[in-house]
């Protein structure tokens, strides 16, 4: 039986057919799981074993649906980047996380080191949220970069896994 | 979108359970049918508002490490066609468009990138500046990550790491 190398939490072939699957839309039966192990050519309680393990290793946050942001209210988003110097940047980053309202925030290697998003039920309501992660941060408008987002062209995280590349 | 979608979704926020019949467990939980949860995921998918239902993946334990913004500086009228080269790449997980800053920061197309190693990532970006003419562009490769929770979360960390 194949299986994850001992110990060392490398997912091997199996894992990462099942993983390269998961990438699509599971199947809305009422055994999901069934159905996909029988496309994988594999038992169900073996997937089962195998979605546990790599769950609890980290490698699957989780599979949940993607919530479209609009229906929900959220109608304005922007990409913010700060000039944290490094010697603060862990402690203006745990500020950032903090709000709710931001999603992701990065170190990136750039003078503007901290780049964060920030989602909002309207531009109004983004600015509010912004002027407080300011405030709390201490920089003002005219040093940070406040990228509305006009359009979104594509959202699509999905990484090629399984045989089709090169793996170093 | 009525309180027990929104109930359902918030339950369904921090995964299926990885036992055979995960509807019917999530459903338990919330006092809902199986049946009933099916049918209201079924319609969520229809009307949109569930665009996707898959797995998170964690993809820096797999070996993909390398993850870009590349900030591009594209005229008006070059929009549409190098945003759609932009999107029509694998390795291109999110693209926008979003306001620059007059007189500091000219870009106003966005593309991030992920992929086994900076080499690959940068040869990727480059082979798409040739290929479109935007022949202005900054690449930020991300060295720390702080948070990364879903766009769109029911709870205010849902789905967090």
């Amino acid at each position: 039986m194949p299986d994850m190398q001992e110990g060392t939490g490398i997912p091997d072939a199996v894992d990462l057919q099942i993983l390269q699957a998961l990438q699509d839309d599971i199947p809305l039966t009422a055994r999901p799981f069934a159905t996909l192990a029988a496309r994988l050519g594999i038992a169900e309680p073996l997937l089962l074993t195998r979605l546990t393990r790599l769950h609890e290793s980290g490698i699957i946050r989780g599979i949940s649906p993607i919530i479209e942001a609009r229906p929900l209210g959220l109608c304005a988003a922007t990409l913010v980047a700060l000039p944290a110097p490094p010697p603060r940047i862990h402690e203006i980053a745990a500020l950032v996380s903090s709000f709710p309202e931001v999603s992701h925030n990065f170190r990136r290697d750039h003078p503007y080191s901290l780049w964060f998003t920030l989602a909002a039920r309207n531009e109004a309501e983004l600015d509010r949220i912004l002027s407080r992660i300011l405030e709390t941060t201490g920089f003002c408008r005219d040093e940070i970069l406040d990228l509305r987002t006009t359009r979104k062209i594509k959202i699509h995280v999905r990484f090629p896994l399984a045989g089709s590349r090169r793996r170093s | 979108m009525d309180p027990r979608d929104l109930e359902l979704l918030a339950e369904l926020e921090d995964g299926l359970p990885f036992v055979s019949e995960p509807f019917s467990v999530i459903g338990d939980r919330i006092g809902m049918s199986e049946r009933e949860v099916m049918g209201r995921l079924i319609r969520l998918c229809d009307e949109g508002i569930i665009r996707r239902f898959r797995a998170r993946i964690n993809q820096r334990q797999l070996g993909i490490v390398a993850n870009a913004l590349v900030a591009w500086k594209c005229r008006e009228d070059l929009r549409d066609e190098a945003g759609a080269r932009l999107a029509s790449c694998p390795g291109v997980t999110h693209c926008y468009e979003r306001t620059p800053v007059p007189g500091r920061w000219e870009y106003t197309l966005y593309s991030v990138h992920h992929g086994y190693s900076r080499e690959e990532v940068s040869g990727e970006v480059m082979k798409i500046a040739q290929e479109t003419g935007l022949s202005e562009f900054c690449i930020m490769f991300s060295t720390e990550e702080y948070k990364r929770v879903p766009n769109v979360r029911m709870k205010p960390v849902g789905g967090g790491a």
